[in-house]
């Protein structure tokens, strides 16, 4: 008993807190998802070459559309999926535009013009894109689907959130360099 | 048949080497219910399309769910449908089967490439706009083109994909609606896919085979358009040849919808639809109108419905049980998608 409502109140505060988790505003008005970071002793050529290569390494949800010798704009999308715990289906997609700008020693990257895609079931129990056109997620919507929506804008800020720190993990690390393979660990019976 | 397998199995095993491995995915669980109250104008029911059927009674559509699951390239598709929306309407035995429940979607799928990919099993059917599943419809109540079509189609289809705005499916089926063929393998079917420009679409289908009526052929043309970001246009037109001077059919529907809100959208069908002439004798031919509004709220939707039939040759029956040429009838139906 103690331990069951011992994990509903885990189960509410961790909703809670992901409820509290909103974009914020740019001037444009338009929610945005911004971070400046120092990365000690990495130059700027190196920065723009591992954004590049993360950009590379998944090119089915993000393609480049410009560069230059310090900075990289790409388009791209995130599913977002009605889960409960470890079932569910995507409910749509994402689609967004990332910003990234190095300098020597520091970086900073943005995600914004968020635009939502509702998926619905095909004929042959798929999910798959209703629209081309995306709604802007900082619309105002109105009564009816207010809920859905609030929902949605959560689920959307985990995602770009998740993506972010994939971002920051990826240029942390020089992930360019191949690790030298270790040969698998066999453990012999002939020895006691 | 037999170099059409052996060309199918050559292109997977000659892909099969350059295919990249696809992450695998949870269990994906989602379906649907629905309801409805329908209140024919004659007070009796008297349009013959398919589901919606009953007068005067709030009555059940189905529930419907659906299972999948991917694993690196493979992936299934499990879908069991209970009610009478799944049941006896839509099963092509049903006198005999009336209590069972029914598969919508039993296949395997493996993706040899991202281009190339083979599904068999039995499969929602590509011919055609509307679907038995009611969340996959506009309208609530059905087409005649979608009542007189193919609703499933057992059997195995490659299809390649040129490019996002390009692709093609050829495969081979039993006859229509059918766990276990009655023929044979006995159908031949394919489907080009264009995307002429961003929100349009256009399937172009045919099958060739064992059918309803005997063995014939059916050429499908479905298409939409998200020409804004509130007006949609849909469009289906098939003709069915049975061999033999069999009959068969011919129509066309329309589908223009609005979204004059967030959460409603009003949209209309209009279609025209006339049964094939049977040893010199004439068909049916009908004309219809429904107006339908989507209410969503969360995962419901509500679907007002105002359908008006005509027809010529009086199928139809007034209150007082005379022949008559019109029909009408108003629904409200609730859908909740999870």
């Amino acid at each position: 008993m103690k331990y069951g409502l011992l994990l509903v109140f885990t189960l509410f505060s961790i909703t809670l807190s992901a409820q509290q988790k909103l974009f914020t505003t740019a001037e444009d008005g338009k929610f945005i998802y911004y971070k400046i970071i120092d990365s000690q002793k990495v130059g700027k050529d190196v920065l723009v070459q591992r954004a590049k290569n993360f950009i590379n390494a998944q090119q089915k949800i993000i393609q480049t559309e410009n560069q230059t010798d310090s900075s990289l704009t790409a388009k791209g999308k995130l599913i977002i999926d009605k889960t409960v715990l470890v079932v569910g289906h995507p409910s749509g997609e994402v689609i967004y535009n990332l910003n990234f700008e190095a300098r020597d020693h520091k970086y900073r990257f943005w995600l914004t013009d968020f635009k939502f895609i509702p998926y619905q079931r095909d004929r042959y129990g798929n999910f798959v894109a209703t629209t081309h056109i995306g709604s802007p997620l900082e619309k105002k919507v109105d009564k009816l689907t207010s809920g859905q929506w609030k929902d949605i804008q959560a689920a959307a800020y985990q995602k770009v959130e998740k993506f972010g720190e994939s971002l920051k993990k990826f240029l942390a690390s020089d992930a360019t360099v191949k690790k030298i393979a270790k040969p698998a660990e066999t453990i012999s019976t002939k020895k006691w | 048949m037999k170099k059409f397998l052996t060309a199918v199995f050559t292109m997977a095993s000659t892909t099969c080497a350059f295919a990249q491995e696809t992450p695998n995915s949870p269990l994906e669980i989602s379906g649907s219910v629905d309801t409805y109250f329908k209140y024919d104008f004659a007070k009796k029911p008297n349009i013959k399309t398919s589901f919606a059927s009953d007068h005067n009674s709030v009555s059940l559509g189905m529930i419907d769910l659906v299972l999948k699951k991917r694993t690196g390239k493979a992936s299934f598709v499990g879908e069991l449908s209970f009610g009478p929306r799944g049941q006896a309407q839509s099963l092509i035995n049903a006198a005999e089967d009336v209590s069972s429940f029914h598969i919508q979607n039993l296949y395997v799928n493996y993706d040899f490439t991202d281009q190339f990919s083979m599904t068999a099993g039995y499969m929602g059917t590509f011919i055609g706009y509307e679907v038995i599943s009611p969340v996959g419809n506009f309208n609530y109540s059905t087409s005649y083109l979608f009542t007189n079509g193919p609703f499933q189609n057992a059997g195995i289809k490659a299809t390649y994909k040129f490019s996002d705005k390009v692709s093609l499916m050829a495969g081979l089926f039993n006859d229509w609606n059918v766990y276990t063929a009655t023929r044979g393998v006995s159908s031949v079917g394919g489907q080009l896919m264009i995307a002429p420009v961003e929100g349009w679409t256009a399937y172009l289908n045919v099958l060739s085979g064992a059918g309803a009526g005997g063995y014939g052929t059916i050429e499908d043309l479905t298409t939409s358009y998200q020409i804004t970001s509130k007006f949609k246009l849909g469009l289906n037109a098939a003709n069915y040849d049975v061999d033999n001077d069999g009959g068969g059919y011919a129509g066309a529907a329309l589908y223009p919808q609005f979204a004059v809100a967030d959460a409603v959208t009003l949209g209309l069908r209009g279609e025209y639809f006339k049964y094939k002439e049977v040893a010199g004798v004439a068909g049916d031919k009908y004309t219809a109108v429904t107006f339908t509004a989507n209410i969503k709220s969360g995962g419901l939707t509500f679907i007002p419905e105002v359908r008006l039939d005509h027809n010529g040759n009086k199928p139809f029956v007034k209150e007082n049980g005379m022949a008559a040429p019109n029909a009408g009838q108003f629904s409200l139906a609730a859908v909740y998608a999870f």
